[in-house]
């Protein structure tokens, strides 16, 4: 499948409404796993229906390569049927009134393929996604689970060039859901198809996707590898959307409220001479560490002190809580913690753990350069 | 110059597309628009309907305000000249009081008195079936809606069986043969018809009552009680107020079918010279007076309009309480006590006096040479299969008569027919009101559907005589055809089945056919093995339901039938008009087993609610 690029694309459901997608700019390349990841009703689903043709554009145009399949001002619709993509609903939409194996062979029968071909491919999905037991069952007789891997394997059967799935896990048990992510993977590698991924669960974005595009109220935050997301958040929305628990954020639109967010605009005023407009910066838990002795505080690392005052295990790990006169900090940890609840300890960041964002919330890229350079020097 | 523009053109290649100018935008929407049929269907259905719906009913009000034939030496104007003659005839002439105020008065008096002992009769049924642990419940519960699936001049006709005095000619009544003459007020007139009307809607009363009692939450019953109220405060501040939108629901709705009924007051009030509104209209068009015809009919639709948006009003209204009530927690009974057989014994009473005697009594006297007289010799079986009877005009039994058999043919011709495309025609509009993208056209088709359910039949298919009875433009004339009767059937049931075909559609959500339009499947493809394949039931549904009112509907084809397209009904009533008593019992009796048994049908294969079709 050759690259489907967004561009400008947006999308109004009514005379008065706000946009559901607004200016959107997305590329997917052949043989890529995106998940389009954003909290409840950012317009992922909305993304993914324009894509597969089943949503009109209120603007912009989608290319498939070179071809426009969807252009208002130039008046181009490809209807989705001829768009050879594939779409797994969040409903599953499996057709109550086929067997499983006739779901399975819709598509194929579509295409006119032979009967020998049709029964061999259907057999390799079916056995692909363990179904072909239920070939004879009606919909109503499979679990959800069950129906799931049908409406997986009714659009792998076709073998389209793209496949789109809209939060095909949101309604499995937790177990199921695990098995069906590492199933998807093995997909992705087996069959080669660029996988489309919507989803509100950042986990499963972030061990599923070769790219995530974070989206929110309509337009996209940033796309990049999970690793970018996570580790170079584009502005204070994808560093506060993506992590658990959340990342730590001072904000310095107020000076003097709080003593942390004093002493970090004094550090980064240190580190970082004649950088203007920083607005917040950013800590993630994890990259927070503690001690009981100022010695214990590795150099040049950005640091003050602390009350315990929670200490949670999460099963494996655990959740210190650290207050700072009227501040809140968390800290992860698969150590077992040697504190007490209500000791005084010293937290620390290196500085190369410091997201900064100016005053519009936008990450400066400058900062993690000189951070970087200073960690190093140290 | 040119740089600037240069310059502008690379900006927008680099930003994507340029925004869409206004008519770039429109030009898009119609071609997404058009590129399937929905939206060409939907032109179709809606010129269509707007054809058999909208222009019949303009038809008779301008009939109303127009010189007809006969009448331009008196008015000395020309044949279709606008004229007040009609209205004024109507309403204010010396001859309005029989024209139309006293039908008028009568229909109201007969409305409401049917009104008042139903509700009466109604609700307390409803109590008893749906909240107490009265004998039998469940059995009544089926047993008391059986009146609603028979005609309701099958009662009319039992009555006369009963009552009739020499007032009539042909056999006299049971009464009358053992030596009690009954009265004119007893035997005919406002009593009979208030009293078999106010039995036939009883059923109304007993489904949207108990309805609503059944999702009565009885927690704020409890609350109250909790709150130190006694019994009958919790009845009067609490229950009562939350079941008004239901019975003021179920008032209405009586009224709108009392409104159109016609073949009670034919057969009860005419002997008695005893007039409503639907036989005043008859004997207009009877007697060829078009123009005053199109006043009374249009007289009738206004009533019938205003009743219903009332009605439309209140359910709003009711849908309101209904958000209030969590479900589930209801159906707890109360304990009758030393009540319970009593009360058993009303509900089998009233189940005797709608069902088991007029039943009986027809049956009856289709297998009596003399009424009343019940000795071995009196009873055969020659009304039903005889042969050369000495009677005047139809020779065999009934089920010999060709006659008969020829009009079962019309009636499952015409029925079946219309029935089959209204159906049909239901779940394409259901299919475009749902999918099409245009608004406007959802709107229309849904509204236009719905019209025929404000128009009682009996103004309806004066409409329907006013505009196809004389050939216009390329349609030749259709009065006497069987044409007409399929297409004014067609038009009537269309609320039936567009609501049918709207709830279907609604239910079945997009996503089955969007996920065939994923795999690859065109418009054409997804409607023959998606959509009708997953509708079949409800299809069947929009089917039967209006075979089943049209199989026992009179008011239509009273004024549109001739003899050569009599259906069972009108012929029926034929033979009522002769005075072959035990013949016309013995059709009513075919009709009512007819209707009685579809209907068992249709719920054993939807497993669908009653009360869902109440209004067909
Ligand atoms: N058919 C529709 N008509 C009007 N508004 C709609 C329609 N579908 C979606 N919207 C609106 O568009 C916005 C984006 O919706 P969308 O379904 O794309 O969200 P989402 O990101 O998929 O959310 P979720 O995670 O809850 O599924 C929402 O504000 C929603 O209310
Ligand atoms: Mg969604």
């Amino acid at each position: 499948m050759p690259t489907i690029n967004l561009r400008g694309a947006q999308k109004n459901y009514g005379v008065n409404s706000a946009n559901a997608v607004s200016d959107l700019d997305l590329e997917i390349r052949d043989g890529e796993f995106m998940c389009l990841l954003g909290p409840s009703g950012c317009g992922k689903t909305t993304t993914l229906r324009m894509i597969a043709g089943l949503e009109n554009l209120s603007g912009g145009e989608i290319r498939v390569g070179d071809r426009v399949v969807d252009c208002v001002s130039g008046g181009v619709f490809v209807p989705p049927e001829k768009r050879e993509m594939g779409l797994v609903f969040q409903s599953y939409a499996l057709w109550p009134h086929l067997t499983i194996e006739r779901n399975t062979d819709f598509g194929l029968r579509l295409r006119k393929l032979p009967k020998a071909e049709r029964e061999e491919r259907v057999e390799r999905v079916m056995q692909a996604l363990d179904i072909a037991k239920y070939r004879d069952r009606y919909p109503s007789q499979l679990s959800g689970g069950q129906q799931q891997r049908v409406a997986l394997a009714r659009m792998l059967a076709i073998n389209p060039g793209v496949l789109l799935l809209d939060e095909p896990l949101s309604n499995l048990d937790a177990r199921l859901r695990l098995e069906m992510r590492a199933e998807l993977k093995r997909l992705h590698k087996e069959f080669k198809t660029t996988i489309v991924f919507v989803t509100h669960d950042q986990w499963e974005a972030m061990t599923l996707a070769t790219t995530i595009a974070v989206m929110n109220e309509g337009t996209l935050q940033q796309i990049g590898t999970p690793n970018d997301i996570y580790d170079r958040p584009a502005n204070r929305f994808v560093a506060e959307f993506v992590g658990s628990p959340p990342i730590n954020i001072l904000d310095f639109g107020d000076p003097g409220t709080s003593d942390v967010t004093d002493k970090a605009e004094a550090y980064l005023a240190a580190h970082l001479p004649g950088l203007r407009s920083i607005g917040s910066v950013g800590i993630r838990p994890e990259a927070i560490g503690y001690a009981a002795r100022t010695e214990d505080v590795p150099e040049g690392s950005f640091s003050g002190e602390t009350t315990v005052t929670g200490v949670l295990p999460t099963g494996g790990n655990w959740i210190l809580e650290l207050r700072t006169d009227n501040h809140t900090l968390f800290l992860t940890t698969h150590v077992p913690p040697r504190v007490e609840q209500g000791a005084r300890v010293l937290f620390f960041a290196p500085p190369e753990a410091l997201h900064v964002f100016d005053a519009d919330g936008r990450r400066i890229a400058e900062a993690d350069d000189r951070l970087r350079s200073t960690a190093t020097y140290n | 110059m040119a740089l600037l523009s240069e310059s502008a053109k690379a900006v927008a290649a680099a930003n994507g597309p340029a925004a869409p100018t206004a008519w770039q935008a429109w030009r898009y929407r119609l071609k997404v628009a058009l590129r399937e049929p929905t939206t060409l269907i939907g032109v179709l259905t809606a010129l269509l309907f707007t054809y058999l719906i909208v222009v019949p009913i303009i038809s008779i009000v301008l009939d109303a305000a127009r010189v007809q034939f006969g009448h331009e030496r008196r008015l000395s104007k020309d044949v279709g000249e606008f004229t007040l003659y009609y209205l004024d005839r109507v309403l204010f002439s010396p001859v309005s009081a029989d024209l139309f105020w006293r039908p008028l008065l009568n229909t109201l008096s007969v409305a409401m008195g049917a009104i008042l002992l139903s509700l009466v009769i109604g609700t307390v049924l409803a109590w008893l079936i749906s909240r107490t642990d009265m004998f039998g419940r469940r059995w009544f519960a089926t047993a008391l809606i059986v009146p609603y699936m028979l005609p309701a001049w099958t009662f009319a006709l039992a009555w006369t069986t009963l009552f009739k005095n020499r007032t009539v000619g042909g056999q006299p009544g049971w009464l009358e043969a053992v030596g009690l003459t009954p009265p004119d007020w007893l035997a005919y007139g406002r009593f009979p018809i208030t009293i078999i009307l106010a039995l036939h809607y009883t059923p109304f009363v007993i489904l949207l009552f108990g309805s609503a009692l059944r999702r009565f939450d009885s927690q704020l019953e409890d609350s109250a009680r909790i709150l130190g109220a006694r019994h009958h405060q919790v009845a009067l501040q609490i229950i009562l107020p939350l079941m008004r939108p239901a019975l003021l629901s179920s008032m209405v709705l009586i009224f709108a079918k009392c409104l159109g009924e016609f073949g009670v007051p034919y057969v009860l009030g005419l002997p008695v010279k005893f007039e409503v509104l639907s036989t005043s209209l008859f004997r207009s068009i009877a007697s060829r007076q078009t123009g005053v015809a199109g006043v009374i009919a249009g007289s009738i639709m206004l009533i019938g309009i205003i009743t219903l948006l009332i009605d439309a009003r209140l359910v709003r209204e009711a849908r309101r309480f209904v958000t209030i009530g969590s479900k589930g927690s209801m159906d707890r009974q109360s304990r009758l006590g030393r009540m319970r057989l009593p009360a058993a014994g009303f509900a089998a009473t009233v189940f005797l006096m709608s069902v088991g005697l007029p039943l009986l009594t027809l049956f009856l006297s289709t297998i009596m040479k003399l009424p009343a007289r019940f000795t071995l010799d009196n009873f055969t079986l020659d009304y039903w299969i005889g042969r050369d009877l000495d009677t005047v005009a139809l020779k065999t039994g009934i089920l010999l008569s060709p006659d008969l058999w020829a009009a079962a043919k019309n009636t499952l011709t015409i029925v079946g027919l219309a029935s089959v495309t209204s159906g049909i025609l239901g779940l394409l509009v259901g299919y475009v009101v749902i999918r099409t993208p245009v608004r406007l056209l959802s709107v229309y088709l849904r509204q236009v559907t719905f019209l025929p359910y404000l128009v009682p039949g009996i103004a309806f298919a004066a409409a329907y005589l006013s505009l196809f009875a004389v050939p216009r433009g390329p349609m030749p004339a259709l009065y006497g055809t069987v044409v007409i009767l399929v297409l004014a059937l067609i038009a009537d049931q269309m609320p039936y089945a567009s609501r049918a075909g709207i709830s279907a559609m609604t239910q079945l959500g997009k996503d089955p056919e969007e996920a065939a339009q994923i795999a690859g499947a065109g418009w054409l493809r997804r409607m023959t093995s998606i959509v009708i394949p997953i509708q079949k039931g409800s299809l069947v549904t929009g089917v039967l339901l209006p075979f089943i009112s049209g199989i026992k509907g009179l008011s239509l084809f009273v004024i549109l039938a001739v003899p050569s397209t009599d259906v069972l009904t009108t012929y029926s009533l034929r033979l009522v008009d002769y005075h072959y008593t035990q013949a016309a019992n013995a059709v009513v009796l075919i009709i009512a087993a007819i209707a009685y048994l579809g209907t068992l049908i249709t719920q054993k294969l939807t497993r669908t609610n009653l009360a869902e079709g109440l209004g067909s």
